[in-house]
């Protein structure tokens, strides 16, 4: 794999940009898809949102000073575009936060591409229960598997802080399931 | 750090500073009602075709093509500028810093109307502050003080909690 210090100046520099950009994509487009797949639930949605951070990136790569590393960055976009499409959605619809997350899980039995069953079904609506960080810190460390130190990087919160989240969200969602 | 001196019990090295992270740790192991797999599928040759569409989507964003030179613009636009600055009688001392109070009110009420500020009421209650406020300042319409004594003597079943006399 391409050194990321090489691909971040390639990327700056003109006459490589082009080919910089193909290998960012193909390095990170999977991961990122999963990131905002996560937020959003529907293919469909996460496909815009996937496109719409890759033009972002693209269009702010000048920007990008390195004091995070480029993965970490390119995951924040996509965790902040993945949420303010929820919001713009939100908002659209004059709906409640607790609502449009409820429409987007029922929306999942239909889903041709959720191939769930009922554990996974209730697994999600579990999920939706949970509050913004929590469902991020958990989806992130357990469906992504991202380390502790990497997510830390990504929402700009201490290790011990997304600990306690998780370990929380866990708990949270082991209740739910167990009552159901 | 051990508080009492004559506790002849020790402690290895360093054994507080990690006991969170060791703690949260095990704690995290215990998942085992939570299905691992979250069962989302992408359509085939999704990522596959990705890149394509992307690089597609990037080369056909509109380019706006300008109705006029741009030169003749700059230079109609530079003329317009110039008898305007002369007609008002431009005054060159004044400041040209934008500063708050050049903002008009209409322009803060619709910045905050259409960002999102994730602060609670306390954050707010924080940064406002609370000398010289007045009722008046929140609400259009004046409360009558019978109005506001109703509502203490149906609401309110102990004075005392109020500390009155302690805090004139």
């Amino acid at each position: 794999m391409i050194e990321e210090e090489t691909l971040v100046l390639n990327l700056k520099t003109k006459s490589k940009q082009a080919q910089a950009f193909e290998v960012l994509i193909d390095t990170y487009k999977e991961r990122l898809y999963w990131q905002i797949r996560n937020i959003v639930l529907s293919h469909d949605d996460a496909d815009d949102v996937l496109q719409n951070t890759f033009i972002k990136v693209y269009k702010n790569i000048d920007g990008f000073k390195g004091d995070s590393k480029l993965f970490s960055w390119m995951y924040r976009i996509a965790t902040n575009e993945a949420l303010n499409f929820i919001k713009q959605r939100v908002k659209m619809q004059g709906v409640s936060d607790t609502d449009y997350q409820d429409k987007l899980v029922s929306n999942l039995e239909a889903d041709v591409y959720f191939e769930g069953d009922e554990i996974q079904l209730q697994l999600q609506k579990a999920i939706a229960t949970l509050p913004e960080k929590q469902k991020l810190v958990f989806n992130m460390k357990y469906f992504q598997e991202l380390k502790y130190e990497e997510i830390s990087e990504i929402l700009n919160t201490s290790v011990g802080g997304l600990k306690a989240s998780y370990h929380l969200a866990v708990k949270k969602l082991e209740q739910y399931l167990k009552e159901d | 750090m051990n508080k009492n001196k004559n506790n002849p019990f020790k402690t290895p090295e360093g054994y507080f500073d990690s006991f969170e992270d060791k703690l949260m740790d095990k704690l995290s192991k215990t998942e085992s009602t939570i299905p691992k797999d979250s069962a989302f599928k992408v359509p085939d040759n999704y990522f596959e075709s990705f890149n394509e569409s992307l690089i597609g989507k990037l080369d056909n964003e509109p380019k706006v093509i300008p109705l006029f030179p741009i030169k003749k613009i700059i230079t109609v636009a530079a003329s317009i500028a110039a008898i305007a600055i002369i007609a008002l009688n431009y005054n060159w001392s004044s400041s040209s810093e934008l500063s708050f109070s050049n903002l008009a009110n209409t322009d803060i009420e619709a910045y905050f109307e259409n960002n999102d500020f994730e602060l609670s009421p306390y954050e707010i209650a924080e940064v406002l502050p609370v000398t010289n406020t007045e009722y008046s300042d929140f609400l259009s319409s004046p409360i009558e003080s019978d109005n506001l004594l109703d509502y203490l003597n149906e609401n309110v079943s102990d004075f005392d909690e109020f500390n009155i006399e302690d805090n004139e």
